[in-house]
């Protein structure tokens, strides 16, 4: 199971904390006010505004609340992304950026961070936000009525409280202390409109449907229930001049429709009747993506690495198992997976071989980690020093009575045509796999249970490395708990109690490196294949930035996930030329052609 | 007292009749055939060899356990790779291979670096149907995915036949409560969603080939009781049954040797779309992933591939061919036995 990086950022984003009435409190004398008026822009000066996106969702949106019952669907973080917070995360630097604040203070004991209010910002019915809106997000979150009980939980265990120094200042805290590079994803909260949440009293129902003043660039215009929703761009939006914001959010509409089928939304793209279409995979970009309004020139192609945080992609081996206990069989599985066969023979080569369980984390990966190489001369070594040195009449390993096989838990279609490569490779070294599909959340449920032998599949999320959930002892031989693997070691709980508890980057990043040093040393956790890069259609009057993306974003256009259109850290970055698409129009009725234009953006790439 | 199995004149006559039509008859021929061959699939369509003669001796690998390869000169210890080892011991001349028609099993990926699968039909790699979209040869996976088919099929009717024919027949006999309890029991069985079921069972485990046509049967045996039911009504009625009775017969006596001799034309008639039936539901299962386990070839599996690689028409065209003409076949033979044993044709009392 995979969590959703989008939802896990905005609801630590949004937090909120409550304010005692009291006696103005006094601002700390030795704050040191920090803004960013320095790191690079990423938006492209060539923008214009104007003109109409049209984009598709596979169903229509259950609710427009972004909390309660149904509402953690794709749609939410449409709205989600025009839910500004208190500063945003440079998705080049990865450093803080202005948003609803102009300045921001830490305090010495890394709890609390101080916040100094853009007087400018104003709700999209025009109110000004205050103060008190920060406040109210904490009531908001921590109301009973918004049937969320993790919310519940998580602003009221983990956020502190908010206080208001003058109209201007506010402070929010944590309820303990945290490094400083991660407080921001906790404290940085969104304001809630007070004015327009009046009474909360029922309000998974009351709301359900109402459009709530934001304070993003876009916001909701037309809604056809079961049909389209619009989001029309704000002409005198109060962030359109900020540093970061310039030159973003150009299209003046955002239309996205239903179309329940993908095979059709395509069809609907190769009429020009959607702009942008995601082609990460394989068969889209190398068989689908080919014919006429790719050759002449109509749609252009686009391949862009990043280097985002990625999840632990990986087979999952099971160590309350008997056989898989002994190192040395994990280390047989390890050097006998072929998963460069199936990436260069069946993938086409398009995927990257993990090698680190924390990839895509900058400072904290350590890039000198490989993934162990298919080498069935070191599989056999480990095998038979295991004491799997004899094969029974079907090739298998066999030691007295038992037969080296096991079942590998996996939930989705598309894995199938690589484990049963897999299994035949296996077979080779003398081990039966034998395949277990089930639908995603049983087969997720039974790997938390800790019902599998292997299991195939990735955890993850989030801007930085975890590491307790899934590898700390506290988590193992027990049931709906994420320490798949079922690891157990001392020296592992101690590098991650260090790990929790450091607070100096240095400390941490070195901390970081250990712990992914000894996942590859015990070999529980092997890694597959990643992708690290988006990969786009658009016709050609989407224009992009010169460099078309950014480093945790991806290509700064994707169907798939049109909310990226509305992202404060990286969304909005295209327009839409007018006079290109008048002029493509009419190519494609005359027949005359454009030079085919396929790029593969590598700025991001990260060097093998 | 009539019997199944001895051929007296109406039987000959039947059997004469259905010869006289032709396509169903041949169509017999060939589907029979068809499903001894698939009992020896493995010495028609398999990696393995069918003889190795290497350094004098001579081996003959089709069935039973692996010989590694050292065994015959390579250096490793899994599994001869019988076409290499062809193509090595034709340059070096110690010895020979005899491979089977299609060189490949259902299961092994013929990948190569240059391209990527689907690879088309060829018939200089021996992939006469292409491969499908991991490089397994489609041939294979439908030579073997022909047999689990309609072993799947055969069994399901078998097992299906007896359960419904004696709870049909019982009811038709008895009749009063038990046939009333029954008929409601049926009603309310064939209304629950088969295909719920199935995706409920198959979320929470695997079904394998047995449990798979344990679930089909929950579903499968109601048909048959409601025409054996109407059959044994009308048969019970006759005086053959009367006289029975009037000897003293017990009643499971006259329901086996009497009545149901006399509806066997009624059975038999049924068996081919029964057939067709099976095939289509396991084909139907294995399309929308209910079905057996990968990577078990199936038809349905090759379908639901086939039609999402609609570029690549070898693999669905190879389906649905193989299908179409097995389905048309049993239907072929159904018409001939339907009409070969005829009642109007045959009945000897009115």
């Amino acid at each position: 199971m995979i969590f959703n990086k989008r939802s896990i950022l905005s609801i630590l984003s949004c937090v909120l904390i409550y304010s005692s009435v009291q006696a103005a409190p006094k601002l700390p004398g030795n704050l040191e006010w920090i803004t960013n008026d320095s790191d690079e822009v990423f938006a492209s000066p060539k923008a214009v505004k104007g003109g109409k996106l049209h984009s598709f969702l596979l169903s229509f949106p259950l609710t427009l609340r972004y909390v309660g019952p149904d509402s953690n669907g794709s749609f939410r973080s449409a709205i989600l992304g025009n839910k500004m917070a208190l500063v945003a995360s440079h998705p080049n630097t990865s450093g803080l950026f202005p948003s609803l604040a102009t300045h921001w203070a830490y305090s010495d004991d890394n709890t609390t961070m101080y916040f100094k209010l853009n007087p400018d910002a104003r709700w999209s019915d025009g109110k000004p936000v205050t103060p008190d809106d920060y406040v109210f997000t904490l009531e908001f979150m921590r109301s009973k009525e918004i049937i969320a009980p993790w919310y519940n939980t998580y602003y009221s265990d983990e956020i502190g409280e908010v206080v208001i120094y003058d109209d201007y200042t506010i402070s929010v805290s944590s309820s303990k202390p945290r490094p400083r590079n991660e407080l921001p994803s906790h404290v940085a909260l969104n304001p809630t409109p007070r004015h327009f949440y009046k009474d909360l009293t029922g309000f998974v129902k009351k709301y359900n449907w109402s459009i709530a003043p934001n304070t993003g660039p876009y916001q909701i215009s037309e809604i056809k229930k079961g049909k389209s929703i619009t989001f029309s761009r704000k002409k005198d939006w109060w962030a359109k001049d900020l540093r970061y914001y310039k030159n973003r959010f150009n299209v003046d509409k955002i239309k996205t429709t239903v179309i329940r089928d993908i095979n059709l939304a395509w069809e609907h793209f190769k009429k020009g009747k959607l702009d942008i279409f995601g082609l990460t995979l394989p068969l889209y970009w190398h068989e689908k993506a080919t014919g006429e309004i790719f050759d002449k020139g109509y749609v252009k192609k686009l391949w862009f690495y990043n280097d985002a945080p990625q999840y632990a992609y990986g087979i999952w081996l099971n160590q309350d198992n008997p056989i898989l206990k002994d190192r040395d069989v994990r280390l047989g599985i390890a050097y006998s997976l072929n998963m460069e066969k199936v990436n260069q023979e069946v993938l086409r080569g398009d995927y990257v071989r993990k090698n680190n369980y924390s990839s895509g984390f900058g400072d904290f990966t350590d890039l000198s980690i490989k993934a162990r190489p298919f080498d069935l001369q070191k599989a056999d070594e480990h095998f038979t020093k295991a004491g799997w040195s004899e094969r029974g009449g079907d090739g298998i390993r066999i030691k007295g009575n038992e037969r080296l096989s096991f079942t590998v838990t996996y939930g989705s279609d598309l894995v199938t045509s690589r484990l049963v490569v897999l299994k035949e490779e296996y077979k080779r070294a003398g081990l039966e796999l034998v395949l277990r599909k089930m639908d995603g959340a049983a087969s997720f449920k039974s790997a938390l249970e800790k019902k599998h032998d292997i299991w195939w599949g990735a955890l993850g999320g989030g801007d930085f490395p975890q590491y307790w959930g899934t590898l700390h002892s506290k988590n193992a031989h027990k049931a709906q708990t994420n320490n798949l693997t079922n690891t157990d070691d001392a020296q592992m709980d101690r590098l991650i109690e260090a790990f929790r508890s450091a607070m100096t980057t240095t400390e941490r990043t070195d901390l970081a490196k250990k712990i992914q040093n000894l996942i590859h040393y015990q070999s529980a956790w092997i890694p597959t294949l990643e992708t690290p890069y988006g990969r786009v259609g658009y016709w050609r009057w989407v224009q992009l930035p010169d460099v078309p993306g950014t480093r945790i974003g991806g290509p700064a256009t994707s169907a798939f996930d049109f909310s990226s259109s509305f992202s404060t850290s990286d969304g909005g970055l295209f327009w839409i030329d007018k006079d290109i698409k008048k002029e493509t129009l009419a190519a494609k009725k005359k027949g005359k052609s454009f030079p085919v234009v396929n790029v593969v953006d590598t700025t991001f790439k990260v060097a093998d | 007292m009539m019997s199944l199995f001895n051929l007296n004149p109406l039987t000959i006559k039947k059997i004469n009749r259905f010869k006289s039509i032709r396509r169903g008859y041949y169509s017999f021929i060939i589907f029979t055939l068809l499903v001894l061959l698939s009992c020896f699939a493995e010495v028609l369509v398999n990696s393995r060899a069918l003889l190795v003669s290497y350094e004098g001796n001579l081996y003959f690998p089709s069935y039973g356990s692996i010989i590694p390869g050292r065994t015959l000169g390579l250096g490793y210890d899994y599994e001869t790779n019988y076409r290499d080892l062809q193509k090595k011991l034709k340059d070096s001349g110690s010895g020979f291979v005899i491979m089977p028609i299609i060189p490949y099993n259902p299961y092994e990926n013929d990948l190569n670096d240059s391209s990527f699968p689907p690879f088309p039909p060829s018939f200089e790699d021996s992939h006469y149907l292409g491969t499908d979209t991991i490089g397994r040869d489609v041939a294979a996976r439908l030579v073997y995915g022909f047999r689990t088919a309609i072993f799947f099929s055969l069994i399901l009717l078998v097992v299906s036949y007896l359960i419904g024919v004696s709870i049909g027949a019982a009811m038709g006999y008895y009749g009063g409560l038990f046939d009333l309890l029954f008929q409601r029991i049926i009603e309310i069985w064939s209304n629950i969603p088969f295909l719920y079921v199935i995706m409920i069972i198959s979320s929470i485990m695997i079904p394998n080939f047995f449990m798979l046509i344990v679930i089909v049967l929950l579903f499968g045996w109601i048909q048959m009781t409601w025409y054996m039911r109407t059959v044994t009504y009308k048969e019970k009625a006759r005086e053959y049954v009367m006289a029975a009775k009037a000897l003293g017969a017990s009643n499971s006596r006259i329901i086996f040797n009497h009545i149901l001799p006399n509806t066997v034309s009624i059975i038999i008639t049924f068996i081919p779309f029964s057939i067709a039936n099976g095939i289509i539901a396991l084909t139907s299962l294995d399309y929308l992933g209910f079905g057996l386990p990968p990577p078990t070839p199936s038809w349905g599996e090759l379908l639901s591939q086939g039609s999402n690689n609609l570029e690549s028409l070898w693999i669905v065209s190879s389906v649905i061919v193989a299908m179409t003409l097995i389905l048309v076949m049993v239907t072929f033979m159904g018409e001939a036995i339907r009409e070969a044993f005829d009642p109007k044709k045959h009945t000897t009392y009115e």
